[in-house]
């Protein structure tokens, strides 16, 4: 599903140039768990933002389902990342002043014409949606009103608002106490068994790691890979929140 | 994005930012109000001013003054008579391209003095008298119900005898026939006599017509300055007063023999002389051959042409100008460029005012910009393109502008209400005085929002720019 070959990133500030990815390949398959770890700085979210054509000031090429993000346009890259690619990121990035259900509804509003959802059918997607990740009864509170945990999983039921086949999701419980991260990645290990959706996780905790079925590893510029295993549960007990 | 999902994201961004955008808008509504406000009241002004006090739409044509062309080089160029219009000449006038009507003046010629007002204003007035006659074709709608206004003395009939007023018609006196030649005993003498036996008969009063200017200055001015009541126009006519042709104040003027006339107003006209009287032509006619040459009889003075079409105008004035002819110097071109000076002026104010604005705007939308940069980066995250980016900061701008336009020129309504009422209650009435000084034509309010929106969109376009070029992962990695 998605394939990169010689793929190198540099950053310039000035007159320094930070060399940070320098010739990175490799594959991940269609239904793949994968984790990616490495020391802080080393790349890791650089090239998440490039997979999901988020950033695409890269040499070499990525591929997602045989298409080479560097070939769309803005707009085709745009719908790329509004239809194909569910982003979750540390600070969760939920807009304060809208309700849980319009922040879930939101990818609705940026749809390309011909494939959008009404209002009304948008809405009852942003429902599903909230159901699935058990939070169908918070849709009219705003963000400030849900706990940390509550939050992930609202910004989680954004990700998945339009059915991607890929979540890509930096450091997603880094803000989490660890209970909360158990039970978000519960739910990662969740959508990946049932729905059948591509996960990739940037992490550094090892527990995470060891509970998904590859690990990649990103050091030096260069990435590392550590091959599959058999999932080990997380610690803590996966409950999820009751709702409040 | 849809216009329906842009509106959304728009609404729930201005609610967010409210206190912000009141802030921002704060500079538009005052701009748009300044010029909302002074454009309309250039607008009233010269509505006032050119539609009321110099009508744009008339000319008055004299024959060339020959000031220039004294010396005897002069004299052998000038072709006799070039000063008199006669009614060959206003033929010529009246087929210019462009020319309406022709309304020829005959000025009175022969000095002359008013009599009378005891009636009307409480004391009796005598004044030197300017008096025009014109046709009275061309005044059908200018004269009171009622009234008449048409040279009855033209074919005298068989006469009415009669010894007192009471014996004659409505609207008629008893005197002496028309045109009889009074002697004077002396040159102060303002009665005259008639000579011996002149029979008194019923006579029609000479109709006459005045201007709306001196309604106007008589009450805004004159009237105060010698604390005598208020006149309505419809109340005025009606009012009677003696004539006494052939008299004047200026002793060296005074002819040998008066005639007399009791004059009766009939009404007001745009077209009637400023400050002076206008009578049917006939009366003038036969009063300056009486007291002059039989050549007279075909001399005007100047010729009123109505040129509907202002377009018109520059081309009306060059056929004058070929026939010979000029016009006259009414002071409405300067009145215009003043008011058009004046607009400007207001109009550069509001845009300096609105240009301000729409910097703090920009400052108002970099601020914004910075502030949402995480929320702008998700955005993009999620699906929106660039130009989505920008569509929703101009979306905001342009709801702001439209807020602040509206909001402007209800300001400026309200001052204008304000003014108006001030000057109704407190301003004591002056020559003209409006009961409103604004017209709002509706290109002016369409013009307000225009420029409120456009400037606010200016003031946008920058921090839209910027926030559209941001790079979505750079912010949402915290870089
Ligand atoms: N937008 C940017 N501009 C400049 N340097 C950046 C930017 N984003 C990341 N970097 C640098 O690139 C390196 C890798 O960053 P990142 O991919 O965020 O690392 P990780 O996610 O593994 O912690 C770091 O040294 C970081 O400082
Ligand atoms: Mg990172």
């Amino acid at each position: 599903m998605i394939r990169v070959r010689g793929m190198r990133k540099a950053y310039r500030t000035g007159k320094v140039v930070n060399e940070v990815l320098r010739g990175v390949d490799f594959d991940v398959e269609a239904g793949e768990f994968v984790s990616i770890i490495g020391p802080s700085g080393s790349g890791k979210s650089t090239l998440l933002h490039a997979i999901g054509g988020l950033d695409r000031d890269y040499t070499g090429t990525i591929e997602v389902d045989g298409r080479d993000l560097h070939s769309l346009s803005d707009t085709a890259l745009s719908d790329y990342r509004n239809r194909s690619v569910g982003f979750v990121f540390q600070s969760f990035y939920l807009l304060p002043h809208l309700s849980i259900l319009e922040n879930v509804a939101l990818p609705a509003v940026f749809a390309r014409s011909g494939e959008r959802l009404d209002h009304a059918a948008a809405s009852a997607r942003a429902r599903d949606v909230l159901e699935q990740v058990e939070l169908g009864a918070r849709t009219d509170s705003t963000p400030t009103m849900l706990s940390g945990g509550q939050r992930q999983r609202v910004a989680i039921a954004r990700a998945l608002f339009h059915r991607p086949a890929l979540l890509l999701c930096d450091e997603p419980t880094g803000n989490l106490d660890s209970k909360m991260g158990a039970q978000i990645i519960e739910l990662f290990r969740r959508l990946n068994a049932d729905a059948k959706i591509t996960v990739m996780i940037v992490t550094h905790d090892p527990r995470i790691s060891a509970a998904t079925t590859r690990t990649l590893r990103v050091e030096d510029g260069n990435l590392f890979d550590e091959g599959t295993h058999r999932p080990t549960a997380m610690p803590e007990p996966a409950t999820p929140e009751a709702p409040q | 994005m849809t216009g329906a999902g842009l509106r959304r994201v728009v609404a729930a961004n201005i609610r967010r930012s409210r206190n912000h955008f009141l802030l921002a808008s704060i500079g538009i509504v005052v701009g748009i109000a300044t010029f909302t406000f002074f454009i309309a009241l250039a607008q009233g002004v010269r509505a006032v001013v050119l539609g009321r006090i110099f009508p744009l739409d008339q000319l008055e044509v004299v024959p060339k003054s020959l000031d220039i062309a004294i010396g005897p080089l002069a004299l052998g160029t000038s072709t006799l008579g070039a000063d008199i219009i006669d009614d060959a000449r206003v033929r010529e006038i009246e087929a210019i391209p462009g020319v309406q009507t022709v309304y020829p003046k005959m000025r009175l010629t022969v000095p002359s003095i008013a009599m009378g007002g005891e009636a009307l204003i409480g004391a009796d007035l005598r004044s030197e008298i300017v008096a025009d006659g014109l046709d009275p074709a061309l005044v059908p709608d200018d004269v009171a119900p009622g009234y008449e206004f048409r040279d009855f003395d033209a074919e005298p009939g068989p006469a009415t005898a009669c010894t007192e007023d009471a014996e004659c018609g409505k609207n008629m006196y008893c005197g002496v026939p028309a045109g009889t030649r009074l002697s004077r005993k002396n040159r102060d003498d303002d009665y005259g006599k008639p000579p011996k036996g002149t029979p008194t008969v019923c006579r029609h009063y000479v109709p006459v017509l005045a201007s709306d200017h001196v309604v106007e200055l008589y009450n805004g001015a004159l009237r105060r300055a010698h604390g005598f009541p208020k006149l309505v126009p419809e109340s005025v006519v009606g009012f009677t007063f003696e004539l006494v042709i052939g008299s004047s104040m200026v002793g060296a003027s005074n002819k040998d023999h008066l005639v007399r006339e009791r004059a009766m107003l009939v009404g007001f006209s745009r077209k009637a002389i400023a400050l002076g009287l206008t009578i049917p032509v006939g009366y003038v006619r036969r009063l300056n051959v009486d007291f002059g040459q039989p050549e007279d009889a075909q001399r005007y003075h100047s010729v009123i042409v109505m040129v509907p079409e202002k377009d018109d105008v520059a081309a009306v004035a060059k056929g004058v100008a070929d026939l010979n002819l000029e016009v006259a110097d009414t002071g409405a071109e300067q009145a215009a460029l003043l008011i058009a000076i004046f607009t400007l002026i207001f109009a550069l104010v509001s845009a300096v005012i609105v240009g301000i604005a729409a910097v703090n705007i920009m400052h108002v939308f970099f601020m914004l910009v910075y502030e949402r940069q995480h929320e702008i980066g998700i955005m993009r995250a999620i699906g929106a393109t660039r130009g989505d980016i920008t569509r929703i900061i101009m979306g905001e701008a342009a709801t702001l502008g439209m807020f602040g336009g509206l909001l402007g020129v209800g300001l400026a309504f309200a001052a204008s209400f304000g003014f108006d009422w001030v000057s109704a209650t407190y301003v004591p009435d002056f020559p003209y005085k409006p009961t409103t000084y604004f017209i709002f034509p509706w290109w002016l309010v369409a013009a307000a929002l225009g420029f409120a929106v456009s400037f606010c969109i200016f003031g946008a376009f920058l921090p839209a720019r910027r926030a559209a070029r941001m790079e979505p992962a750079a912010v949402l990695s915290g870089h």
